[in-house]
């Protein structure tokens, strides 16, 4: 045998029933603790992993320590391991690294990290000074800031009491109501001084800068703390979750097996104790009417009920399985009925993937905390997505669930050479070419084939190459467990998830078809790992022509490594620095997120703020990019940033606009030294490059990231890095290749005319499971009333469209003409609303009443049923028509 | 493909009665009792189920006065508008036997063949909610079919002269189960109850003359009044609502005072059926169908033969034409007048204001636009484009709303 596969046994656990790491010491490559993978000690028994380490949000300690670090030879070593490193020089030998693996200490920074997160946390916002906002009570505060205070009981603590809707975007999520203003540009502000404060706020040039404490109250929702506790969930939540009625419930009928059950088939109830549960107590009508339905009334089998139990609507929704029902009650309000058919369908996805059937979901032994903890990590999913998009919108009550995170996992459209570097990295991972790992390649069995994996960037879908139904499957785990929503909101520092699944092609494959074809009777398991906002969840088949897993099997540190060094490898190209300049870019189609300046007054607006602008240069706005297009003659693709614009005049001399707009004075010596850099295949240099990178982050972006991190020293953390490290630049390929892409961005446009009217939109590709719309955040990049009421009639009509035009794609579907289905609605292809925006919103917006001609858009979805079915939602100002299979046309060279 | 309605005594769970339409087969007893008892169980628990999807299709279960239950199944595209039936059919129920029989429920039997003689009017009623038919009289549950005609004005004095001498009040002239003309009063009675009075001449097709004892479901659920219904020419009815006096001898020698002379003007108005529009409106060849809905009257208009007799041509049947429109209007044209929502019924309701709205499909578009009092659903052929459409639409509502002759 030789060293490869003896180190595989190490890795595997199936050749020893005795734990794991115990084999790991006689092992001859662990020469120390050290080998010991950090989230070992988290493996439960069954070998599931989930290990997480949120970064911290206030910790400039660890920001400026982390890169310091690298100096240290051992830190060095363990970047040597970095696959990427490995591929690109033949040099990097992997063994010698794999005995140093683990060698930062963690501990300490998990303490100091323990005690920012205890302590009270500051929340700092930064205030456009050009922004002034309409106060009816011409408070200075209000006008200011666009928030209202209060005094707190102690009559000296200013705390939040409400928002001004225009400044709404501003805060939320960041502030809520009830915290407290502590400093105004660093001055600490009291009921006493705060007329002093802002005499001199009005006085000073500079944007304000509001210091806010974070003041909890009452039982946090802490997904992180539920998705790694492996015990059942605590009373509290299960209070909370019963109190918001919440509730699922799964009844065995006539099975014989089960009817010694005292609770008459009843086989998992959750929250309990059983007769505190409503769904539980009223079961029978449910039953019944499963039941009845089919059988007496000649319709299919109910989907949804919705009832009124304790003066709140819940909605309750069936899956029946065979003789089984799965009840789980939402309830409506936050959730409607639209949302509650898809998170049903979305949970019974999630269980058969899990378990392989709902059967064997819950009547696998010891598996009740197991599902508690699982749904009641769907039911905090849900509530807290509620709750967060409750207080961002008023008085929306009914379905604030978004139409597009509904239906499938949202695809962000990356430019092809982006786009390349993502699927390569994913390509290598699954590839497992370990050739340049081993001399002997032939006579090793791996543990693992890797069926495919899909990548995601703070929610969005980077690239995918799983099959279609897995695809929906991982991104219903994903999402439910709310590993999406943390991604996106926190900063990963290290995410692993290992769970043994059923893949939807076995669970769906005749046992007896004797297709040579057909897939091997082997186990699946998922590795998610997580780092900064990249999430990459990896479906792995043991079985077939890798050895076969036998019995509990933990994951293999050799696997979560490869995934890691994936993810390491993106990080080198740089893309966590490029994508979230991507993700405000507003470039792939362009969208107008100010919707006033499509009317007559807004145009007046546009030219004179435009010419603000250049003014001054150094505080360019987040529109930026919507004042671009307007010379553009009618061509509909066309090049928007590089268009014989004003603003962009004035930064001829740089070539990469998309960087250019917040690089503004140190954009000319960052330009100066990427054109010295010197090509170097050397690993380490290729590290120490990409780190450095994150140093040339000053001016607007840095702002930005930092708000975005919440943090408030992080500022001058830059500054440090800056002056220390700028002398050693180097460049290595990728990053070269990634930035020679960056010149190239342009600024499409999808519809017709010479404005861009497009405000939203959504293509949908159901059968695939991906949809395309403008990123998640962009109601807060636009910050804008007028932009967030169109989106929110979009949604809310966008749902309405896709219930009417799903008749026409079952008709499509279907064969059987039997199908009960009105002639009428499947021939719909196309439906459009028209809808006016209301005058009071215009006002607020600046749009004064005389001038004001209404303000109309379309909201229209078609449905292209060939070759598969597509759906195309689009939400445009009225002045130009639009026809929406030349949009659907052009959308598509976008991808 | 199905719209089933079933009554039964919500305290006992005695069927009442249970009608239905479509292909499916007749519900069993057990099935009514199943039902009910699911109603009964969950109230038990504190627990009311207001509403079940199935794949396309909807069942309800209301309760009426505290006595009666009405479950209703619909399948087939216009389930969206099932307890708005339901509603129809208990104040059908109160319009014949009145509410306070309803509420008491002392002798069911007798109640349940009280209740008989309402069984054509839910029938009239299930038909506008089943996709496969073309209704006889309602094309859409929320507002009275009519016809505009020049007319209407002259016969609205005619109507008022023959109400007084009835010492009645509330009368009205229908052709062929439209509203033509009403007497000057007649808008106090609520579209609900002038719709079943209309109803009530339908269903009471042939009879030369008949009163019936009506309660008004909203104006008097308790004390009944008189429906007279009098065939003036073929399909051609007034409806009066009087006291228990003059007797219906009388009131056959008062009819023919009254109406004598008018017998032409009454056979010119009938001529406008079925365009139903009068001939000063004229439609652009682009159009195939047309229904416009006066909101605050609760009146509608619908035309399939807009261009004379000369384009009968067409690929689409007439019976298609309603359908769609029909269709259009039920399942999303109707959002454009929020006004014609059931109270709490706020399950879809979309955010903003909505002006315009368009289907296209691959045989014919739809398009529907509001203007004020006016909501406008247009069918065309399936090669107009959007532009067109919006202007000829916005061109009809122009002109209902200038036109002399229109008469509502």
């Amino acid at each position: 045998m030789n060293t490869f596969k003896n180190k595989i046994n190490y890795e595997s656990p199936c050749d020893s029933d005795n734990d794991w790491t115990n084999s790991s010491e006689d092992s001859k490559y662990s020469d120390s603790e050290s080998s010991v993978p950090e989230w070992d000690s988290d493996v439960g028994d069954d070998g599931e992993l989930v290990y997480m380490k949120i970064k911290s949000i206030t910790k400039p300690v660890d920001d400026s320590n982390t890169p310091l670090l690298e100096n240290c030879e051992a830190f060095k070593l363990r970047s040597d391991f970095k696959r990427s490193s490995t591929r690109r020089s033949t040099k990097g030998r992997i063994f010698k690294v794999l005995k140093k693996r683990k060698v930062i200490n963690k501990d300490n920074g998990n303490e100091k990290k323990k005690e920012f997160e205890d302590n009270n946390k500051f929340v700092i916002i930064q205030v456009s000074k050009s922004m002034i906002f309409s106060s009816e009570k011409n408070c200075q505060i209000e006008k200011l800031f666009g928030i209202s205070l209060e005094t707190h009981k102690d009559g000296k603590t200013l705390v939040v009491s409400d928002f001004l809707p225009e400044s709404k975007a501003i805060y939320t999520p960041k502030v809520k109501t009830g915290f407290y203003l502590q400093k105004i540009n660093g001055i600490e502000v009291t009921s006493y001084n705060i007329n002093n404060v802002l005499q001199r706020v009005i006085e000073d040039v500079d944007n304000p800068k509001l210091t806010f404490q974070v003041v909890t109250e009452g039982y946090n929702l802490d997904i992180e703390k539920l998705l790694t506790s492996k015990s059942a969930p605590e009373n509290s939540l299960t209070q909370m979750l019963k109190d918001a009625m919440f509730s699922v419930l799964y009844i065995c009928c006539n099975d014989v097996e089960y009817q010694t059950n005292d609770d008459k088939g009843v086989l998992y109830c959750f929250p309990r104790p059983f007769n505190q549960n409503f769904l539980y107590n009223t079961r029978g009508a449910y039953l019944t009417l499963n039941h009845l339905a089919p059988k007496s009334l000649g319709t299919s089998e109910p989907t949804i009920s919705t009832v009124l139990h304790k003066n709140q609507l819940i909605n309750i929704t069936y899956a029946s399985q065979y003789s089984d029902l799965l009840l789980v009650a939402i309830p409506c309000g936050d959730i409607d009925v639209f949302a509650a058919k898809r998170i049903i369908a979305e949970i019974v996805r999630l269980l058969e993937f899990l378990y392989g059937s709902l059967k064997t979901c819950f009547t696998k032994p010891n598996n009740v905390d197991k599902l508690d903890s699982l749904f009641s990590r769907i039911f905090v999913t849900l509530l807290n997505e509620s709750i967060n998009k409750n207080k961002d919108m008023q008085c929306s009550v009914h379905g604030s669930l978004y139409f597009e995170e509904l239906l499938a996992a949202q695809a962000m459209s990356l430019p092809l050479e982006v786009k390349l570097q993502v699927d390569d990295a994913i390509t290598e991972l699954e590839a497992a070419d370990y050739r340049e790992w081993i001399d002997d390649v032939e006579s090793f069995q791996r543990l693992y084939t890797v069926l495919g994996a899909c990548l995601y960037y703070s929610g969005h879908l980077l690239s995918s190459h799983l099959q279609d139904e897995d695809l929906k499957e991982v991104n219903a785990y994903l999402k439910l467990n709310g590993i999406l929503k943390l991604s996106s909101e926190k900063d990963i520092e290290k995410l692993v998830i290992w769970k043994e699944v059923f893949i939807n092609e076995h669970r769906n494959q005749n046992k007896n078809d004797g297709n040579e074809n057909r897939i091997p009777d082997g186990r699946w398991f998922i590795l998610v790992v997580g780092k900064g906002h990249f999430i990459l969840a990896t479906l792995m088949e043991a079985g077939g022509c890798t050895e076969d897993a036998v019995g509990v099997t933990p994951p293999s540190p050799f696997y979560v490594e490869e995934c890691e060094s994936c993810l390491e490898l993106l990080f080198d190209v740089g893309l966590n620095k490029y994508l979230p300049s991507w993700l405000v870019s507003n470039t792939q189609p362009q969208i107008e997120t100010r919707p006033e300046y499509l009317t007559k007054h807004g145009r007046k607006i546009k030219e004179a703020s435009s010419k603000i602008d250049l003014r001054s240069s150094s505080k360019l706005t987040k529109s930026q990019p919507d004042i671009k297009k307007r010379h553009n003659s009618t061509e509909q693709i066309n090049m928007g940033s590089t268009s014989d614009n004003s603003i962009n005049n004035y930064h001829s001399t740089s070539q990469h606009n998309l960087y250019a707009q917040w690089y503004n004075g140190p954009i000319k010596q960052y330009r100066h030294s990427s054109l010295d850099v010197s090509y170097s295949e050397d690993s380490g240099s290729l590290k120490s490059n990409s780190e450095v990178s994150e140093d040339r982050i000053v001016g607007r972006r840095a702002d930005r990231e930092k708000n975005r991190r919440d943090s408030s020293e992080s500022d001058s953390d830059w500054d440090k890095q800056d002056g220390s490290r700028s002398s050693n630049i180097d460049m290595s390929e990728m990053r070269k290749s990634l930035l020679d892409e960056l010149n190239n961005v342009t600024a499409h446009r999808i519809t017709a005319g010479d404005e861009n009217v497009l405000f939203h939109f959504v293509h949908l590709e159901s059968v695939k499971g991906i949809l395309l719309a403008p990123v998640k955040n962009i109601e807060t990049q636009a910050n804008n009333l007028l932009y967030s009421h169109i989106i929110k009639t979009f949604r809310s009509a966008a749902k309405k469209i896709h219930e009417l035009l799903q008749h026409s794609i079952k008709f499509k579907r279907s064969d059987t003409p039997s199908n009960p289905l009105n002639k009428i609605l499947v021939a719909v292809k196309e439906y459009g609303m028209l809808f006016e925006a209301p005058s009071e919103i215009l006002n607020q917006c600046g749009i004064s009443k005389k001038s004001c001609e209404p303000f109309y858009f379309w909201v229209v979805g078609r449905v292209f049923s060939d070759p598969e079915p597509r759906e195309l939602y689009l939400c445009y100002h009225e002045s130009v028509p639009q026809d929406l299979i030349e949009v659907s046309y052009l959308l598509s060279y976008l991808e | 493909m199905s719209v089933i309605a079933i009554a039964v005594a919500a305290e006992s769970g005695v069927p009442i009665f249970s009608r239905k339409r479509g292909n499916n087969d007749n519900i069993q007893f057990s099935t009514i009792a199943s039902l009910h008892g699911i109603n009964m169980f969950t109230k038990c628990h504190n627990l009311s189920l207001l509403n079940t999807k199935v794949d396309n299709g909807t069942i309800l279960w209301k309760e009426y006065c505290k006595s009666i239950t009405l479950i209703g199944i619909a399948t087939g595209g216009l389930e969206s508008d099932l307890e708005l039936l339901l509603s129809c059919i208990y104040d059908a129920m109160v319009f014949f036997i009145g509410k306070k029989e309803l509420e008491n429920l002392k002798n069911i039997d007798q109640i349940k063949r009280d209740l008989r003689q309402c069984y054509p009017i839910i029938d009239y009623l299930l038909e506008s909610l089943d996709p496969n038919s073309l209704p006889r009289s309602m094309i859409i549950l929320d507002s009275i079919q009519s016809i505009l005609c020049p007319q209407a004005q002259q016969l609205q004095l005619v109507l008022d002269n023959y109400a007084q001498n009835v010492t009645g009040r509330w009368a009205c002239l229908s052709i062929h189960g439209h509203l033509v003309a009403t007497s000057s009063d007649f808008c106090e009675l609520d579209a609900r109850e002038a719709r079943l009075l209309l109803l009530l001449a339908a269903a009471q097709d042939g009879i030369p003359l008949r009163d019936t004892l009506i309660y008004l479901p909203l104006m008097s659920p308790n004390v009944a009044f008189r429906a007279v219904t009098c065939k003036l020419l073929a399909d051609v009815y007034v409806l009066v609502i009087c006291g228990a006096t003059p007797p219906l001898s009388q009131i056959d020698e008062i009819v023919l005072q009254c109406w004598e002379g008018y017998a032409q003007i009454i056979k010119e108005a009938k001529l406008v059926y079925p365009r139903n529009f009068p001939m000063t409106i004229s439609f652009d060849p682009a159009l195939i169908g047309v229904l416009v809905v006066n909101i605050n009257k609760r009146r509608c208009v619908f035309s399939r033969h807009l261009h004379g007799s000369n384009q009968k041509s067409r690929s689409m049947s007439g019976v298609h034409r309603i359908d769609i429109l029909r269709t259009f209007f039920i399942t999303s044209a109707r959002d454009l007048a929020p006004e014609l929502k059931i109270e709490g019924d706020d399950k879809d309701i979309i955010n903003g204001t909505l002006s315009e709205m368009y289907w296209c499909s691959e045989y014919h578009k739809c398009h529907a636009q509001r203007s004020g009092n006016y909501l406008c659903c247009a069918l065309y052929a399936p090669s107009v484009p959007n532009h067109t459409m919006r202007f000829l639409t916005n061109q009809i509502l122009q002109d209902i709303s200038t036109n002399k002759e229109v008469f509502w």
